[in-house]
């Protein structure tokens, strides 16, 4: 088998060797959408790693409430940034079980959205190999922006130049909903640090 | 290696000096004539595929995922015939130590074993381990040799600025096995060192380690892509960042008694006897002179055994940087398999590979 045989022995994965990734122990992922006001995010968090991490807080509270102890945004002058958790959802990945929450940051009054510090050790504090992976969602790929990784959990993030906009992409891409459409009232918020590991 | 070899050889050969004229492994002039011995025997596709650029995206190719999953780059050695095959062969074993070939081998061979238990078309496969060379060989410039596949990375650079032993990537699944009457098992000589390690250490708060480790820390990273398959799943972290100060790495080496270091130089042993000793001697020498040992810490974390998944033994040092660790199997997930990595902190790449 060449090379260009491995890749479509690749493509028949997609559909059929999920299961295989677990050589790789599943890490969370922050997809990013700038919108001019706020920044709104996918938030996905594998169960398996999630287990570990909860386990070791003994923490019992809804997803929800443990997730804004754990997520944060804030200014690169260290102001917070509201958060809001707007709905979250069991969903799968390559048949890793995972928690998805749509989650919108928004400056404090004055503040730019185009540059913040995210803030993420909903795993990390507890599980050592694990990785959160920044992405810019909305292009037909996302794009790479940083990684979080124990002891680290602070990446400052800044908006993509305008002709690389993540609503652009998307309309390129023949529109996105998630990031054009009106969110939905939270179901859990936090509007400033101090709650924050 | 055959478990009727018996134990831990690899971990307990000393490193041969490069002054010895009868060790010739991983000496440069000794790999490039081994290549140019190959390519007489390849066609100029296969040629093609075996000669690459020496380029950060050529480099860090390499993984612990499948060839299904994560494709490689080179010369695949399952398309060989016999005289190429023996040519290939050649090539490792120049570069190799008899260990690290012996760890070929057997890696590839569990690969086999695995496509009997596991049908999904993911790439399990002796076959499905590749040999490339990135640059051109030469005695002064900097060049690369890769050997590897699912379960193995051989990543040796040649003139770099620095040594070029790393990152070498090693894990197996099945643990333990049996082909054709043979038993084996790959990794006995690391897993016996870093289980002979920590089990010493495990009376020693100090040396336990924080968190949970569900794999190495400092190995590939996955990209998503939503509804495809990921990308990245090879080294996309390079260069990356390792821990400072002294919170929670383990218990420093000097604070440990004489036996015990003893079984931490094994451990570090265990896993540097694996390239051939021109290129790892250099690098053995670094990590175990005085002043490299005074700032390197051991930690475990898991069962000090290592018989259980989440069990994980790490050697931390100013340069060094080794891990293992037990995850559950994947072909057949009632068992569990090994993750190897060795890193160095200055010199992945032989340091001439950047951002």
């Amino acid at each position: 088998m060449n090379s260009r045989a491995a890749w479509l022995l690749a493509l028949l994965c997609v559909a059929r060797c999920g299961p295989a990734l677990a050589h790789s122990a599943p890490n969370s992922f922050v997809k990013l959408s700038f919108l001019a006001q706020s920044v709104r995010a996918e938030v996905l968090v594998p169960e398996s790693e999630l287990a570990y991490a909860t386990a070791a807080e003994r923490a019992s509270e809804p997803f929800a409430a443990y997730l804004l102890r754990h997520l944060a945004a804030e200014t690169p002058q260290g102001a917070a940034w509201k958060v809001d958790v707007r709905s979250f959802s069991h969903t799968t990945y390559l048949e890793h079980a995972y928690l998805s929450a749509q989650v919108e940051f928004t400056p404090p009054t004055g503040a730019s959205s185009g540059a913040f510090v995210l803030i993420d050790d909903a795993v990390t504090h507890e599980v050592r190999n694990h990785v959160v992976i920044v992405l810019m969602n909305g292009a037909a790929n996302p794009e790479f922006l940083g990684a979080l990784q124990y002891p680290t959990r602070r990446l400052t993030v800044q908006r993509p130049s305008p002709h690389r906009s993540t609503t652009e992409a998307a309309q390129r891409a023949g529109g996105d909903d998630s990031v054009a459409g009106v969110a939905p009232l939270p179901i859990a918020s936090r509007s400033s640090m101090s709650s924050t590991k | 290696m055959p478990v009727s070899d018996g134990a831990v050889a690899c971990s307990v050969t000393p490193i041969i000096p490069q002054s010895d004229p009868f060790r010739l492994d991983g000496q440069v002039a000794v790999v490039m004539a081994a290549i140019q011995d190959l390519e007489k025997t390849l066609s100029a596709e296969q040629r093609k595929s075996l000669e690459r650029p020496f380029v950060r995206d050529s480099a860090i190719r390499w993984s612990n995922l499948p060839v299904g999953i994560t494709p490689r780059m080179g010369l695949r050695l399952g398309d060989l015939d016999e005289k190429q095959n023996h040519a290939a062969r050649g090539v490792a074993a120049a570069a190799l130590s008899a260990c690290g070939l012996e760890l070929l081998d057997e890696i590839r061979i569990a690969d086999d074993v695995l496509k009997a238990v596991d049908e999904r078309k993911i790439g399990w496969d002796a076959g499905n381990y590749f040999m490339s060379v990135l640059g051109t060989p030469s005695e002064s410039k900097p060049w690369m040799l890769q050997i590897g596949g699912h379960h193995l990375a051989y990543n040796f650079t040649f003139n770099g600025g620095r040594e070029g032993a790393t990152p070498l990537f090693f894990g197996t699944e099945p643990i333990r096995f049996s082909a054709a009457g043979i038993e084996y098992e790959p990794l006995v000589a690391q897993s016996a060192a870093m289980s002979n390690l920590a089990q010493a250490l495990a009376k020693q708060p100090a040396a336990k380690l924080s968190g949970t480790f569900t794999d190495v820390v400092k190995g590939v990273v996955v990209i998503p892509v939503p509804g495809k398959m990921p990308t990245g799943g090879t080294d996309t972290g390079f260069p990356m960042s390792f821990p400072t100060g002294n919170s929670d790495r383990g218990i420093l080496y000097g604070a440990l008694s004489p036996a015990e270091q003893a079984l931490a130089r094994a451990a570090i042993e265990s896993y540097a006897s694996l390239p051939g000793a021109a290129i790892t001697s250099p690098l053995v020498a670094a990590y175990e002179s005085s002043a490299a040992l005074a700032e390197t810490y051991i930690g475990y974390a898991g069962q000090p055994d290592l018989g259980a998944r989440g069990s994980y033994v790490r050697i931390d040092g100013p340069r060094i940087w080794m891990e293992f660790v037990v995850q559950p199997a994947v072909a057949d997930n009632t068992r569990l398999h090994y993750h190897a990595l060795w890193r160095d902190k200055q010199s992945d790449y032989g340091g001439e590979i950047g951002h």
